[in-house]
């Protein structure tokens, strides 16, 4: 009974998961970058009077309870955490596709101390590394940089391990060596299109990962100071206004599960 | 047998990991380490001079690095995890005290999540494509973009603000419950519901489960007897990576909800540079994961007779 | 009265047909063969009887069983059947067990459910039928612990437990050795004779062939002849049944041999093992160019691990392997059981292809001089490997080893998972390349046949004694 049931609903689907996602994204994105020039303003001028008050021209969102502009301070977090995300994840893909892939290749005692290695890695959980790193390293940013770069690595590295391994094994790496090809050529034409979309995938959800952390790290407030202003600090900042001033909580809390929604559905299905 | 070894090896190495992070943390901290972890044994009233040189020659804080990295591993090995900076009290005591206030929380989200991820993620698994199969798929898409502390603030808003329906802190009787536990379990049952329903999918897709039905069981006699177990093997071996999840959460929301347990005390250790104390909650959270995992490796040996041979 | 009878049906497949309206009779006591290749539809037909078509497939026509007239446009009413009428034998019976429950209890839960005895009674009937076909002790295992022959023989104790009396049977030997395939005959018979009907589709020949029966044969969904088995195969009266039968390894003509070459390559006494245990030992052979040297054996006596060692992947645990001097690093090459996996997947054939010409310094025309010689069409080329059949993309496979102007190509099952034609077709090109490349091939196939009518020797490895023989082609029979 060979007929193949293949879903007709699985593709699309997936395909049209990703364009919502890579439009909320960009949508974040011209938010943060261009919402200055559009209404222009400053994050940190303070002006009491004008505390927890609502809307108008120069502030669209309001402001908060020290009468900063919600609008300006969210437009900075937007680029804020964003930044710290892509620069840890820029950090440990390079990482860990390099060690990965030299790991899967090389084998050895090279590849069992660098499983061992990630394996401990893997029983902390990232915040607890992120907040030990946080409590040593000077300077809030490069903390989570570092720290984050730490936890993710791990990830690229068993994801080019696995696919590296399970590719050097298969019969048409085995042709391509005994066909008389090298190295170089068995990376570019076998395994780099086998990581290059899991790496994408990895990348988004690292991103999203790295977000959350900051965000949340922000929230307890252990990650980033005031009067930075920084996603999870503005909720936890807003949420004893939250009755007179709904709008200004309400900013931060869309904006940040919109940004993390469309990371995750940029990264595409994939078994959590 | 080899599973365990793996284990054992792996447990080694979350104690060398964190005891060296925290030795680092202990040389980096700025001003007198001697002098605070002085204070922390003998109380702020009692600390001189002396007794601070005492400390600072024991731990070996002004010489060579490496003799007192060893000599702080050493410790570590022997289960000696000092005394915290910040009460004077034995670490030990102090987190086998928290332990229990976190097992406690941890176990009701746990709970909490398989009642209501894994029964719809069957029901959609059955049915692929279906109605339910799409709305489980938007819900559980949507929690696992939220992070934690944004459904705890959204709880606790709805919840507990506008409705007044339950307590936002606090802890000691069983209502203090249901805010944390719900805001961990829904985080854990938008991964184990998908999870449920992909394993529910492919067996249903399997070989043996139209041979069942052609053997003339009914549908419900095919998920019974031979759906179940099937979807139970990936639920248990994801339930060690989502305790990873859990302890995240864990940090998190016994912060958020002032819940006195191990997570709360790390994040307040790390703001008081409390080293022992992080170094004590840090090593049994990794070693906890490491236990949970050698459990769960056993478990699925036992419920998959060919991981076994 | 007929056990089974079924009028007219059809399949589609959105408003297109994909089975032409076929009838057939099933009578106790003579099995009914359909035999087909591929994409015949033949087990479509038998889904649409047994109503178990996927659900963007649509049947018609009328299915007469016993009392019971059900339209096979409603598949819902076939349900209250199966079991109880209708024994579907499966294709693969090992991965038709629960992998997580214990054999026998896979029996009795029929016994129990579907015929509804009480717990101890099925328990004990279960017991008796695993001991009726052989496999006593051996209901606590789990179908891991169990070979192909005794899931297919707990498949059926399973599949008959809830009292059905007509048994069918899909591509009941697809996977299986071809000393298998005369026991499931033997097993299929033997229900037969226990009373009952007995349906097999397959594209197996020699299974046909035992079977016996009547038989219907199909090709792109339409039915191209039927009459008794033993006429129809004896005395095709249609070209295709014709082909089909030739393409039988059992009906090809022997391969003349050929005056042997230049000496390519001598093994003396090589010995490999595989996770600890010894495959086989004291094989020695040697090999000139031109010469096709046939490798025989069950699965799992160490074919392949052979190829590996010859070919330089694996080391020999003993002995060695003699190139003759002056053969380039590359002069010996493999040909995949699987071509697909044996090809880049993201790459078009083309670029595949010209990578080899280019890395050997042959001109690009050397690919366009082999496609003709290759029955293959250029338009193939622009396509990514997954997009090819499986024959045309194991000649493709053929061509770009020949594009090395290889020494030795060691083949491993090279048609195993190629329709009987198509194999045909693929091995008559190697003994072809063998012949005008002057070059040496090493042929692995479990199928004694194929390999005595092509290979000038042949080599037998055997799981239990590391046997070796090194002689030209004997009668099938005296290679088991």
């Amino acid at each position: 009974m060979t007929a193949t049931t293949d879903l007709p609903l699985r593709r699309p689907s997936v395909l049209r998961a990703r364009g919502v996602g890579t439009t909320l994204v960009l949508a974040l994105l011209a938010l943060a970058l261009l919402g200055g020039l559009i209404v222009p303003g400053d994050p940190y001028a303070q002006s009491l009077t004008k505390a927890l008050a609502g809307p108008e021209a120069t502030a669209p969102l309001g402001y908060d309870h020290l009468g900063r502009s919600v609008f300006h301070r969210l437009i900075h977090a937007l680029r804020l955490s964003p930044l710290i995300a892509l620069a840890a994840v820029a950090m440990a893909g390079a990482t860990g596709l390099i060690l990965g892939t030299l790991a899967a290749a090389r084998g050895g005692w090279v590849e069992r101390a660098l499983v061992i290695l990630t394996d401990a890695l893997l029983a902390l959980p990232g915040l607890l590394l992120v907040l030990i790193v946080l409590a040593m390293v000077p300077g809030t940013a490069l903390g989570f940089w570092v720290g984050l770069t730490l936890v993710l690595w791990i990830e690229f590295f068993r994801l080019a391990r696995a696919a590296t391994r399970e590719t050097l094994a298969s019969p048409a790496v085995q042709a391509s060596q005994l066909l008389g090809f090298g190295p170089v050529y068995i990376f570019r034409t076998h395994i780099w299109p086998e990581i290059a979309p899991m790496m994408l995938t990895a990348a988004a959800f690292g991103t999203a990962t790295a977000i959350m952390s900051i965000a949340a790290l922000g929230f307890v407030h252990t990650g980033m100071r005031a009067p930075t202003p920084e996603l999870g600090l503005m909720m936890v900042e807003l949420l004893p206004y939250w009755r007179e001033a709904p709008l200004a909580l309400l900013s931060p809390v869309i904006a940040t599960f919109a940004l993390l929604l469309g990371l995750t559905l940029l990264a595409g299905s994939r078994e959590t | 047998m080899n599973v365990l070894v793996s284990r054992l090896v792996q447990a080694v190495m979350v104690a060398v990991l964190i005891g060296t992070a925290t030795f680092v943390m202990m040389r980096s901290l700025p001003g007198d380490a001697a002098w605070r972890i002085a204070a922390g044994r003998y109380g702020y009233d009692r600390v001189d001079a002396a007794s601070a040189d005492a400390v600072r020659a024991e731990l070996g804080l002004d010489g060579p690095t490496l003799p007192a990295l060893v000599q702080w591993l050493g410790d570590l090995a022997r289960f000696d995890f000092g005394t915290s900076l910040v009460t004077g009290q034995p670490v030990i005591k102090e987190i086998v005290h928290q332990l229990g206030a976190t097992v406690s929380l941890a176990l009701a989200a746990l709970l909490l999540s398989l009642l209501i991820g894994p029964p719809l993620g069957i029901l959609a698994g059955l049915r692929p494509g279906g109605a339910l199969d799409r709305a489980l798929l938007v819900a559980s898409t949507g929690l696992k973009a939220a992070p934690q502390f944004l459904i705890a603030l959204v709880l606790i808003v709805l919840v507990a603000v506008q409705l007044r329906w339950l307590p936002a802190a606090g802890h000691g009787e069983p209502r203090h419950f249901i805010l944390p536990a719900l805001t961990l379990a829904l985080g854990l049952s938008a991964v184990n519901a998908r999870i449920a329903r992909d394993a529910m999918a492919r067996i249903a897709d399997m070989p043996y489960w139209r041979f069942a039905q052609w053997k003339g069981l009914s549908e419900r006699q095919t998920l019974l007897r031979h759906g179940l177990r099937g979807v139970s093997v990936p639920l248990v071996t994801y339930l060690g990576l989502q305790f990873v999840t859990l302890v995240e959460g864990v940090i998190i929301v016994e912060s958020i909800f002032g819940w006195p347990g191990i997570g709360h005390a790390l994040v307040h250790a790390i703001f008081s540079r409390d080293v022992p104390m992080v170094q004590g909650t840090a090593l049994m959270l990794g070693l906890g994961f490491v236990l949970i995992n050698a459990a769960i490796d056993l478990a699925v040996n036992r419920l998959d007779p060919r991981t076994a041979s | 009265m007929s056990l089974l009878k079924a009028s007219n049906i059809t399949v589609s497949q959105d408003g297109t047909p994909i089975l032409e309206p076929v009838s057939l009779r099933l009578e106790a006591g003579e099995p009914l063969v359909i035999l087909g290749e591929t994409g015949s539809g033949k087990s479509l037909l038998a889904q649409a009887i047994m109503g178990t078509l996927p659900r963007d497939l649509a049947a018609r026509g009328q299915v007469a069983l016993g009392d019971h007239l059900l339209d096979a446009a409603r598949p819902v009413g076939f349900r209250a059947l199966w079991g109880r009428q209708i024994a579907v034998l499966p294709q693969e019976p090992w991965l038709s067990l629960d992998p997580l429950m214990r054999v026998q209890s896979q029996v009795t839960e029929a016994h129990r459910l579907v015929n509804g005895k009480p717990v101890a009674e099925a328990r004990t009937q279960a017991s008796a039928d695993l001991d009726r076909l052989g496999l006593t002790g051996a209901g606590h295992r789990y179908p891991h612990e169990l070979s192909g022959g005794m899931a297919q023989r707990v498949a059926i104790a399973a599949a008959r437990a809830g009292g059905a009396r007509i048994v069918i049977a899909d591509e009941p030997t697809k996977g299986l050795d071809a000393a298998r395939r005369d026991d499931v005959a033997d097993l299929l018979l033997a229900e037969l004779a226990r009373g009952g009907g007995l349906l097999v589709i397959t594209h197996d020949l020699a299974l046909a062939r035992r079977i016996g029966g009547q038989m219907i044969v199909l090709r792109k969904g339409q039915v191209v002849e039927e009459g008794p088995t033993a006429a129809v195969m004896a005395a095709p009266s249609q070209a295709y049944t014709r082909e089909l039968i030739a393409a039988d390894p059992e009906n090809w003509k022997p391969r003349t041999k050929q005056a042997a070459g230049s000496a390519v390559l001598t093994a003396t006494g090589l010995a490999a093992g595989r996770g600890g245990t010894r495959l086989f030992s004291d094989v020695s052979f040697d090999l000139s160019e031109g010469e096709i040297l046939g490798v025989t054996g069950p699965s799992g006596c160490g074919k392949s691990t052979l190829g590996g060692v010859v070919l330089g992947l694996i080391d020999a645990a003993d002995g060695v392997v003699n190139r003759a001097d002056g053969l380039k690093a590359t002069a010996f090459q493999k040909l995949y059981q699987d071509p697909v996996a044996a090809f880049p997947r993201h790459r078009t054939l083309a670029r595949t292809l010209d990578d080899v010409a280019r890395r050997h310094g042959q001109a690009l025309g050397r690919i366009e001089e082999l496609l003709p010689r290759l029955g293959l069409s250029p338009a193939l080329l622009s396509r990514r490997p997954d997009a090819v059949s499986g024959g045309e993309l194991q000649r493709l496979a053929l061509l770009r080893l020949l594009l090395v102007r290889p020494s030795l190509i060691f083949a491993d099952e090279p048609t195993s998972r190629l329709d009987p034609i198509t194999q045909k077709q693929v091995i008559d090109l190697l003994c072809e390349t063998a012949r005008s490349e002057g070059c040496a091939i090493m042929l692995v196939s479990h199928d004694p046949a194929l390999v005595s009518r092509t290979a000038d020797k042949m080599l037998s490895l055997g799981t239990t004694a590391a046997k070796v023989d090194v002689t030209a082609p004997r009668v099938v029979g005296a290679l088991r």
